[in-house]
């Protein structure tokens, strides 16, 4: 059975080169959300195996979304996705319970090497 | 360029490959900052608005009616990416500002103007050079050159238009790429607004950067 990833980004474009750089050879059930408040409304709804978490979006930002996630389910695999790569939020995700942080936009290699190391491929 | 030869060149598609351009170039942006500064700078996600020039105002106006006052930095940048970079405080946040660049041992005299204008000329000189650049370098590796920054001290929110900030804004018939975002500097408690303006003759350059752009994928 194909393991749920859940994309979260409030950018098409973004969600869009994400998709595109998913390995090709393992095919995984996609669901997608545009800003933080519905991709944890997804993320109670479907509890996906991983999560790829943009940080700068509207409405809710991928900090909290990260945390309430992290409250949903503490063993929850998010791998967050940013271009925002600063020592502070890089320390600040992980202290929140972020998996790994890949910088965007993201590389096929960088991607699937992620997604390998947090045990989803 | 005329309104309708902007919506046949430029797109809805191009306005969102934009966006995440501009939030991929600010992140990376703001990451090489922090290591200057030291301090973390967060960002609202960035919109893109395509309009005539004679309307930048009062979008720009529509952002910052909550302040009374602001300071303006403002910077024109050429290259294949050109136009004019804004960047608004609010005309309090100077005084914050001054700290980021404050010896610990020996700070700086309470009120001292002078200071106040090099600060912000110097923090807009850092902060749209930054974002520009990486815009500019992500899309086609592109090299900008920019004008020195002016600033434009304690503009009156209420009576914001383009004859008060530069007569290039005002022409009825030319059309612009509006790019705007909100920052942070968390720790100094300053909040700001960069909007980053294309000119028409860099429309048709960018148009076929940011397709080239998605093709990478």
């Amino acid at each position: 059975m194909p393991k749920k990833l859940l994309i979260v980004d409030d950018s098409p474009v973004s969600r869009a080169i994400i998709k595109k750089c998913l390995p090709k050879d393992h095919p995984f059930e996609l669901f997608e959300a545009g800003d933080g408040k519905e991709g944890l409304e997804k993320f109670k709804e479907i509890r996906p195996d991983g999560t790829l978490l943009d940080l700068t979006m509207p409405v809710m930002d991928g900090f909290e979304a990260l945390e309430e996630m992290k409250k949903v389910d503490s063993n929850a695999v998010i791998i967050v996705l940013t271009a925002d790569i600063q020592q502070k939020a890089y320390e600040k995700v992980m202290a929140l319970g972020a998996g790994m942080v890949i910088p965007k936009p993201p590389s096929a290699e960088a991607l699937a090497d992620g997604l390998s190391k947090m045990g989803l491929l | 360029m005329k309104n309708s030869e902007v919506d046949t060149i430029f797109s809805k598609e191009d306005a969102a490959i934009l966006e995440e351009v501009m939030n991929i170039a600010f992140g990376k942006a703001s990451s090489d900052l922090a290591r200057v500064i030291d301090i973390q700078i967060m960002l609202n996600a960035p919109q893109v608005e395509i309009l005539k020039t004679e309307e930048l105002m009062r979008w720009i106006k529509q952002d910052t009616e909550s302040y009374k006052t602001l300071s303006m930095i403002e910077q024109n940048f050429w290259g294949k990416y050109a136009g004019t970079a804004i960047l608004a405080f609010p005309s309090a946040a100077s005084k914050k500002l001054i700290s980021l660049f404050e010896d610990e041992d020996e700070p700086f005299e309470a009120d001292n103007p002078l200071l106040e204008r090099e600060t912000l000329l110097e923090v807009g000189n850092i902060l749209i050079g930054a974002c520009v650049s990486k815009v500019a370098e992500l899309l086609d590796d592109d090299q900008v050159s920019f004008s020195p920054p002016r600033l434009i001290p304690q503009v009156v929110v209420d009576n914001l238009s383009g004859a008060n900030i530069s007569p290039k804004f005002d022409d009825p018939d030319k059309m612009a790429i509006l790019m705007k975002t909100i920052f942070h500097l968390q720790e100094k408690d300053v909040k700001g607004f960069l909007f980053m303006i294309a000119s028409d003759d860099s429309m048709k350059w960018l148009k076929t950067a940011l397709q080239n752009f998605m093709a990478k994928f």
